[in-house]
């Protein structure tokens, strides 16, 4: 068996939803061991589906699976004393622990770092949370869609005539993962440099707020208030957006040598490339509706795969429209071995999204999520 | 405070665009050396992009603000690729690199005999990222890639649109920052491993494959049930009702009569905050509507109570309606726009937007990289970026000893230089680089366009002090 990356780190994940468990699970698929502490019920995402034929159960949740493989579980009442004295044993052989309650509620339960560090001052300890631990914002509850809202991101997506839209899939949960994952390798390495601990304050609103493209540097730079608009940039890239064509939906990019010859050939007409909106791009982008005259016709005549392989022959960045039936069966990711296929007990076989990235030396672990309580008499007993 | 996580780690940066420096520019504020190659006839294109007020000056590719946000701290060395010259400069850096980081598409780094094998011949322990489009094998493995196609291919366009609409991309190149943030941390996993083993490693990172966990809930739908999901708008799959909802036009709209472009977001999760909401909102009778009992019957009169909900917000402030909701223990945010967010108290009061001094253009705003504050350190953010070439010298001659002669004639032969090589003359390209904003503004892709924002931020030219 292969060394993995993280062997020897102990994490104990006393987060529930989304962004603390995937942070968790991440340092897990890196190989650290990952004890999740729960409550008698459970996290709550045990309760959300969904779930095979839709009968709810514990140990079902396809949301729960996909955010906990490669944990244990370990059920415990935290309030009581009882469970506390487990927890404090837990914790001493912990490197790492990941929470996600409403800030101020770990302390109360003498649960914060403030109350851990003395006796455990090489604890790295990241709260991950919607607004962070300080700030007029932290005591507020929050989602996916509020980062959005309060990000600006929400307010750029969608069409300039409707309401601002929310990106599917809780985007600011698993951004906030992601950061919360890249703070606690940088605490190990600070800690393998000073020795210390530390704790990590993740916000999620921040998380997403960081992949702000450009639309503060509108203002910043140029004193304009960007507004959603289809899903154009207005960086110099027209088109750049998702139209229909015969079989479904394909992503139309020019790039930087689309046209004004390739474009043409692609849509079987040549003598487009002497015309002005397939040699002026600032021409094109401001008549969009006569470039689309074109466009879309041509593109409801051909299916997905064709125009793709077409336009990839060309050099011309076209991407497919990917929904979750084809992502399983796309037979590129097949061959990558992107999802793995996991025995996950009580449900069965399931192809989970566990290949982030390959690492040539450190392959990611890929494991079934725990049963409910399913290592409390191995980790406590 | 103590020292950075990465003080001593030196990376060379050939990434460009967004992806990359995203993941570059964290190992960076995390205190690593970043050395950002470019090549004159290849320079990252994100030097076209914002440029301050639409400057005419000269050097404009120094004055962008796309790329100010990616690659402030950043050394720039130009070394155009083209010649053999630059190749074996670069693989003479490579013995000073723990990380050689880039962003081609698979076969490039091959082709200029800088593939992982050859590297790791010249430094045995050299950790290599490659973030490209598909990944480095499989069938789409040579597709070229970009950032606005990979959110479809991820999956997320296809559950993100209005109730039977056509799917929709986000605002922004949304798998760019995404897979920067996955490409550091699988950079920091390496070096853990390093640290333990003494070895190096390569890490083949898809863009496509880094957000479709995204979407991981509906992939367990799919795989479950055969389902595939529909595009809900901003509803919710688990809880109801969730929501955009209008506000009422504010002062400033109001006088100008444009706008009226305020909103507010909406989650009730259960029957507690359902009942929170109805007393927020003075209507108890809401609550006590048995049709709006459950969330079952709440999914199911959905549209019903969206009516009742506008009803009330549309007479709101979308501000104040945030705070009330939210004393009342309800989730709700203000739909802000970005200038807005630049002036968002919570964001302030957290330092989220460094103040960089830019030099030429005095103080501007930037948001930091990373989602994250530390107790132990404080990343190393309010840098500027540099400008092209701008430490060739301090690179070429410091480093690796090049007599002023040499670099004389790799300046004279343009395999180094302080600006770009294009067929296009300068006044041309700074032209075309401008926005054409007043367009813009009358496609309705702005909400507005101010003059005076300088004052607002409190950034005049050369006021390093900020507001």
């Amino acid at each position: 068996m292969s060394e993995l990356a993280l062997d020897g780190i102990r994490v104990v994940d006393l987060s529930q939803g989304i962004a603390g468990p995937y942070c968790a699970k991440l340092l897990g698929d890196l190989g650290a061991e990952v004890i999740k502490v729960e409550p008698p019920d459970g996290d709550y995402t045990r309760r959300l589906g969904p779930f095979p034929n839709d009968e709810p159960h514990h140990d079902k949740s396809g949301l729960f699976i996909h955010l906990n493989a490669n944990k244990k579980s370990v059920t415990l009442d935290i309030d009581s004393d009882q469970g506390r004295d487990v927890l404090d044993k837990l914790l001493d052989k912990a490197d790492v622990v990941v929470e996600s309650e409403q800030p101020g509620r770990m302390a109360a339960l003498s649960l914060g770092y403030d109350d851990l560090k003395s006796a455990h001052p090489t604890l790295i300890y990241c709260s991950v949370t919607p607004f962070g631990q300080t700030g007029p914002y932290s005591s507020y509850k929050g989602n996916s869609m509020t980062a959005m809202a309060l990000s600006g991101l929400m307010y750029i997506t969608g069409d300039h005539d409707k309401e601002p839209l929310c990106t599917g899939g809780e985007p600011a949960e698993y951004f906030g993962a992601l950061h919360a994952w890249v703070a606690v390798l940088a605490a190990l390495e600070h800690r393998s440099n000073s020795g210390q601990g530390q704790h990590i304050d993740v916000s999620m609103l921040e998380s997403l707020g960081c992949a702000d493209e450009y639309n503060t540097v509108a203002y910043s730079y140029l004193g304009a208030i960007r507004k959603r608009f289809y899903s154009r940039h207005l960086i110099p890239t027209y088109p750049s957006e998702i139209f229909p064509c015969r079989d479904g939906h394909i992503v139309v990019i020019g790039g930087a040598s689309g046209f004004p010859l390739m474009m043409a050939v692609l849509l079987e007409q040549p003598e487009l490339e002497e015309t002005p909106l397939f040699q002026n791009l600032w021409l094109r982008t401001f008549q969009w509706q006569e470039f689309e005259k074109i466009l879309r016709p041509y593109l409801m005549e051909h299916d997905q795969e064709d125009l793709l392989t077409r336009a990839q022959e060309l050099r011309i960045p076209f991407a497919a429209v990917l929904n979750p039936e084809t992502l399983l069966e796309n037979p590129h990711l097949r061959e990558r071995g992107f999802f793995a296929e996991v025995d996950q007990p009580g449900v069965g076989p399931l192809p989970l999204a566990a290949n982030l990235f390959r690492m040539s030396e450190t392959p990611l672990r890929t494991g079934p999520a725990p049963q409910l309580g399913q290592h409390t008499q191995e980790l406590t007993g | 405070m103590t020292g950075l996580p990465l003080s001593g780690i030196r990376v060379l940066d050939l990434t460009q665009v967004y992806a990359g420096p995203t993941c570059t520019r964290i190992l960076s504020d995390l205190g690593a050396e970043v050395i950002k190659v470019e090549g004159l006839r290849r320079m990252d294109i994100t030097r076209n992009f914002a440029i301050a007020d639409n400057d005419s000056q000269e050097d404009y590719w120094n004055h962008a603000g796309y790329f100010l946000y990616r690659n402030g701290g950043k050394q720039s060395l130009t070394l155009d690729f083209t010649d053999e010259k630059a190749i074996e400069l670069f693989k003479k850096l490579v013995p000073e690199a723990d990380i050689i980081a880039e962003s081609f598409t698979p076969r490039v780094m091959d082709k200029l005999g800088l593939g992982y094998e050859s590297l790791r011949k010249i430094k045995e322990d050299i950790i290599m990222i490659s973030l490209s489009g598909y990944g480095r094998n499989g069938a789409w493995r040579d597709f070229t890639a970009y950032g606005m196609g990979l959110e479809p291919a991820s999956g997320i366009a296809s559950m993100t649109g209005y109730r039977g609409g056509d799917p929709l991309r986000t605002g922004i190149s949304f798998t760019d920052p995404y897979s920067g943030v996955a490409g550091a941390g699988a950079t920091l996993a390496a070096l853990v491993y390093r640290r333990r083993t003494g070895k190096g490693q390569h890490i083949d990172l898809s863009e496509q494959e880094a957000a479709i966990p995204v979407v991981g809930h509906a992939l367990m739908d799919q795989a479950m049930n055969g389902r595939n999901p529909e595009r809900i708008g901003n509803r919710s799959h688990w809880f109801a009702p969730q929501g955009c909802y209008r506000c009422k036009r504010s002062e400033a709209e109001s006088t100008s009569g444009g706008g009226d472009d305020n909103w507010l977001v909406i989650t009730i999760r259960d029957d507690d905050e359902w009942a929170a909401f109805c007393n927020a909102v003075g209507h108890s009778d809401w609550a006590d509507d048995k049709c709006f009992e459950t969330v079952e019957s709440r999914f199911e009169h959905h549209d019903e109570i969206d009516g009742l909900i506008s009803s009330w917000t549309r007479e709101q402030d979308q501000a104040e309606a945030m705070h009330l909701l939210q004393s009342a223990g309800v989730i709700a945010a203000a739909v802000l726009n970005p200038k807005q967010v630049l002036f968002d108290e919570h964001l302030k009061a957290r330092n989220f937007f460094d103040r960089v001094d830019t030099g030429d253009h005095g103080v501007r705003p930037v948001p930091k990289q990373i989602g994250a504050q530390f107790s132990a350190f404080a990343p190393d953010t309010a840098r500027r970026a540099p400008k092209l070439g701008e430490h060739n010298k301090d690179i070429l001659q410091g480093m690796l000893g090049l007599s002023d002669e040499e670099l004389a004639k790799l300046e004279e032969e343009k395999v180094v230089g302080n600006a770009p090589v294009s067929e296009v003359p300068v006044a041309l390209m700074r032209m075309f680089v401008q926005w054409p904003t007043t367009t813009f503004l009358g496609m309705s892709a702005l909400a507005a366009l101010e003059a005076d924002y300088k004052q607002q931020l409190g950034i005049e030219d050369g006021n390093g002090d900020g507001s």
